[in-house]
Formats: C-alpha cells, sequence, structure tokens
C-alpha cells in the first residue's frame, strides 16, 4: 500500500518536473524555419547540384571515372589541326571537342569525387538544393554547348580528316614500291 | 477440460513505425504473451559486399555511408583504417585529431537520435523534438567541414577531404558548453521519469552470458554490465591518449541489463564523448591533412581485419585485396545486424507492447542490418 502511493507520488513528480522544462522552453526563442519563405544560409562547402563550366572543360573524362555510380557520360570528338578550339582559363589548350557531358542527378549520391580530379576545377558543386521534377528523364542535365549541327560537322570534319589522314598513309605506303627506281642497269 | 488452443502470428512491420525502417517482426503469441520473436530482414539490401568488388578503393566510401546511415563518419572511420593498414600508411596527426574528434561528434549526434526516438517509442514526444534540435547544431558543424548534412565521404584513404572550417574549433567548444546542461536536461526530462523507467525497467533483461554468446557488442553489451569498448580494449587511430570512463549499466531501477540500462549507458557515453572532444580539440597540430592521400590505391596482396566501436557496437571491415585496384572482397561485420538477433531471447515472455520498447532499446538502423 505504502509503495503504492510513493510510485503515484513519484509518477506526478517526476512528470511536473519534466512540465517544469518545457515551461521553460515555452519563452525561449523558437529554432523552426518557415522553410519555403525562410531559407537557412549554406556554408560555402556545401554540396548539392553540380554544374560544369563547359568553357573550361578539355573532356578528359577523368570525373567520369571518378564517380561511383557513373552518373556522368561524357563523349568527345577529336579537333582537326588548324580548328581553334581555344584554351581554358587556367591556360591548357583543348585538344577535344566535348559533344556530350550529360549528368544524371537522379542517379548523383553527391559524394563530391567527380570534383577533386579535375584538371581545370571546371565540375564544382553549387548550393542549388531545389530542382525537383516530375518526371525522372527531366534529371538528365546537358552541360555541351554544342548544338547537333555543330557536332555532327565536327564528326565529319574528323571523319574526312580520319580519312586523309588514312588515304595519305595508304599512299606513303604504297609509293614507295612503285617509286623506288629499279636497279638501274648499268 | 482444457481447451485446445493455437498461437496467434503477428506481422509487425515492415511499416511500423516504431521497427525504425523496414523491418518485419513475426510474433508468436499466446494471448498478450510472446512466446517467440522472428526478425526478418533484407528489406533494404543493397549489394554493399558486391558493390564494393566492383569499386575502386576511394570510390567505396561514399557506400560506406550509407549503411549506418546515422552515423556515416564513423563507417568512413572504421574503412579508410582497414585500407591504410593494408597499404601501410602512416597518417598525419593533424588528420588523427581531426577524425577523432568527428567520430565522437558523430557518435553523439547517433545516440541522440536513438534517444530521441526511443522516448517517441514510449510516448514521450518533447525529448525528441530537443534532442533533434541539438543534433542539428552537429550537423551543422558536418556541413560546414564537409558540405554534406548526412553522408559526407569526409575520411579518405590517407587523410581527409577537407581542413576543418577556420571557425570549428570556435564552434565546436561552443557546441560542448552549450550541451553539457542538456544532458542534465534530458535526464530530468526523460531518465528519471517514473512512467518511463516504469516502461522500461525489468523489461527486455539481457543476461551477460547470452549477450557473450549472441556476439552482441556496442551499449547492449556494456548495458549487461560488461565493461568492453573497443577504443580502450583494443584501441585504434589515437584513443589511447584520451581519458575517459565506460559506462556500464549497474540496474538502478530494475536488474542489470534491462531496457533502461541500455538507454542510461548511451545517455553517459555522450558525457564520455565531450570529454574526448575537450581533450581533443585544443591539441590539433598543424599541418596538411591531404599530404599523405596516395595518387592510386593500389595495395598489396593480402588481408586485413580492423575493427572500430561505432555507435552502435564493433563495426569490422574485413578486406581481401588481390593486388588490383579494386578490393576482391569487403565483408562487414555490422553491430546492428547482430545485436538484432538477439531479440528472440529478449521477447520471450514480455507483453506485446514490450516488444517496442525492446526493440527501440537494440537501436538498430536497417541499412546496416541489411546493407
Amino acid at each position: 500500500m505504502k509503495q503504492y502511493f510513493k510510485d503515484t507520488w513519484d509518477g506526478i513528480w517526476t512528470v511536473l518536473i519534466g512540465m517544469k522544462i518545457t515551461f521553460k522552453h515555452l519563452f525561449t526563442p523558437a529554432v523552426t524555419i518557415q522553410y519555403p519563405d525562410v531559407k537557412v544560409k549554406l556554408p560555402d562547402r556545401v554540396r548539392n547540384r553540380l554544374y560544369v563550366n563547359i568553357d573550361d572543360c578539355i573532356g578528359c573524362d577523368q570525373c567520369s571515372r571518378a564517380c561511383p555510380v557513373s552518373c556522368i557520360e561524357i563523349e568527345t570528338v577529336k579537333g582537326v589541326p588548324g580548328e581553334d578550339l581555344g584554351t581554358t582559363s587556367n591556360g591548357k589548350k583543348k585538344a577535344l571537342w566535348v559533344t556530350k557531358f550529360n549528368i544524371d542527378f537522379a542517379k548523383c549520391c553527391y559524394c563530391q569525387l567527380c570534383v577533386f580530379p579535375c584538371p581545370t576545377e571546371c565540375i564544382y558543386m553549387t548550393d542549388i538544393y531545389e530542382f525537383s521534377e516530375y518526371d525522372r528523364n527531366n534529371f538528365v542535365y546537358n552541360f555541351s554547348a554544342l548544338t547537333k549541327e555543330e557536332i555532327n560537322q565536327k564528326k565529319t570534319n574528323f571523319e574526312k580528316f580520319q580519312a586523309e589522314k588514312e588515304a595519305q598513309k595508304a599512299a606513303a605506303a604504297a609509293k614507295p614500291k612503285t617509286d623506288t627506281p629499279p636497279a638501274a642497269p648499268n | 477440460m482444457a481447451l485446445k488452443t493455437e498461437h496467434m502470428v503477428l506481422n509487425m512491420g515492415p511499416q511500423h513505425p516504431s521497427t525504425h525502417g523496414v523491418l518485419r517482426l513475426e510474433l508468436e503469441l499466446e494471448g498478450e504473451l510472446i512466446k517467440k520473436v522472428v526478425p526478418h530482414i533484407g528489406y533494404l539490401h543493397r549489394c554493399f559486399e558486391k558493390h564494393a568488388e566492383a569499386m575502386q578503393y576511394n570510390q567505396i566510401i561514399p557506400y560506406t555511408d550509407r549503411m549506418d546511415y546515422l552515423a556515416s563518419m564513423y563507417n568512413n572511420f572504421g574503412y579508410v583504417i582497414a585500407v591504410e593498414k593494408l597499404l601501410g600508411i602512416e597518417v598525419p596527426e593533424r588528420v588523427q585529431y581531426i577524425r577523432v574528434i568527428m567520430g565522437e561528434l558523430q557518435r553523439i549526434a547517433s545516440h541522440l537520435v536513438a534517444l530521441g526516438t526511443y522516448g517517441l517509442d514510449i510516448g514521450a514526444f518533447t525529448p525528441f523534438l530537443y534532442l533533434f534540435r541539438d543534433r542539428e547544431k552537429i550537423l551543422t558543424l558536418f556541413e560546414m567541414t564537409c558540405g554534406a548534412r548526412l553522408l559526407y565521404n569526409y575520411m579518405w584513404v590517407g587523410g581527409l577531404s577537407h581542413d576543418i572550417h577556420p571557425d570549428f574549433q570556435r564552434m565546436t567548444k561552443e557546441f560542448v558548453n552549450y550541451f553539457k546542461p542538456t544532458i542534465v536536461e534530458l535526464d530530468n526530462l526523460l531518465s528519471y521519469n517514473k512512467i518511463f523507467i516504469e516502461r522500461t525497467a525489468n523489461i527486455g533483461i539481457l543476461p551477460i552470458d547470452t549477450a557473450i554468446n549472441y556476439g552482441v557488442t556496442g551499449p547492449m553489451l556494456r548495458g549487461s554490465g560488461i565493461k568492453f569498448d573497443l577504443r580502450k580494449d583494443d584501441p585504434y587511430s589515437i584513443y589511447d591518449r584520451f581519458d575517459f570512463d565506460i559506462p556500464v549499466g549497474k540496474g538502478i531501477y530494475g536488474t542489470v541489463g534491462d531496457c533502461w540500462d541500455r538507454y542510461y549507458v548511451r545517455v553517459r557515453e555522450m558525457e564520455q564523448s565531450l570529454r574526448i572532444i575537450e581533450q581533443a580539440i585544443d591539441n590539433i597540430p598543424e599541418g596538411d591533412v591531404q599530404s599523405a592521400i596516395p595518387k592510386r590505391i593500389k595495395p598489396p596482396k593480402g588481408t586485413v581485419y580492423t575493427r572500430v566501436e561505432n555507435p552502435r557496437g564493433e563495426l569490422g571491415y574485413f578486406i581481401i585485396s588481390d593486388g588490383n585496384t579494386n578490393p576482391f572482397r569487403v565483408k562487414v561485420r555490422a553491430p546492428s545486424f547482430v545485436n538484432l538477433e538477439v531479440m528472440g531471447e529478449l521477447c520471450k515472455g514480455h507483453l506485446v507492447a514490450d516488444v517496442i520498447a525492446i526493440l527501440g532499446s537494440v537501436d538498430i538502423v536497417l541499412g546496416e542490418v541489411d546493407r
């Protein structure tokens, strides 16, 4: 009987202690933020959606190889001699046309492993985190600046160049046979 | 005349809110009493170990994040220590100190979730909100340092992805000072609450011999009264330099090894983590955190097993290398997985309502159970 009353008293008393704490918290400023209207200031190193500055990209494919989930797809076409591909902002000469640079953000795990190997620092993480879509296909972002016609042109240019080179090679290979003058009979 | 009765089979989960994820418990009941509990797992299986075979060593780190997603830092920690041992790299002092601080902060954050959701399972909603508010402060520290809030990919083989933020030390000290009174508050609000004690004391008693037989580790083992902590008993990194105690269950309100003891061990562990952080935070030596990162990770042939004290118990990584850039095999000894097995023993003879109290005190993370 005594135990019963003690337990009841303990129950009430410890709840009152808890109530005192919650009562104190009534007068502390709220920590909740009204999200869509008010936003938290994100730190500088924040890791959200990737961005590729394609002007600086040399198409070296290192980010794609570093990616653990293979969400970066890169295709390149070699530039032909005489064509000016420009230089990157840190002075590297470009040798490849980046015809395809797709990142699938539905696959991306935001691990930042692609950012570190980039020699021109053209792929980096931004602070954009609100990019939900209704269709999953819309998560594939294309960063290549070339249009379809341009890509076709670059491809044909390179193929032509390749064919010419092949022809030259073939000619060069064929030439010595025909050109070598037969030993002059003396 | 005895009535012929059958046991009733009841499925708890996979959508039950207090199974902490997608876990199905098959309960065999005799009225309200539990005769048998069989946990069914695998709903969150993502083939971590098979994936790891196709990945390079540094690409596995983001995958380890996703096992125990409440203690990602610690998963990184265990993995990088294993690979470093395989490679034979010496890691700079600065890196070691930062790793320990991050690990202990992560332990506090993880315990905060465990305790908060435990209160929630029992019916105490307020502590949950308070603890998540405090966890937010730790996540801010992590976000400031590495940019991510949950899946960090922060510890790399041989170093760290980023050096600490210039404000990190100041803010961590502020957090430690802020958090000490909060633990007292938690004790008054939840730990010593009579209703909470009535729900948890003398429930789900785990005797020492059963705990050892099942291979239970972490706060669950310590709750049963065994002083076993890998940070003290098999020190890795630089844990041997710090002075801290290992809290064990004493059965203050019931029997040693009951749910309340397991809960209380976690509360006291947070205090000890704060002690380690206080000792480490002012002594971080200068240096470059990326100086020891190898260009290409290609360990020699061999095997390695390392174990670290995860917030949930002994997290072990067994790696077999065949001399390639990919590991031949990565086996993970997940503490949650091992601790979950003892559920059947713990629940026997208790009421259905106690299953929730017991499961909460086991503190599983399904991401790690299923991998």
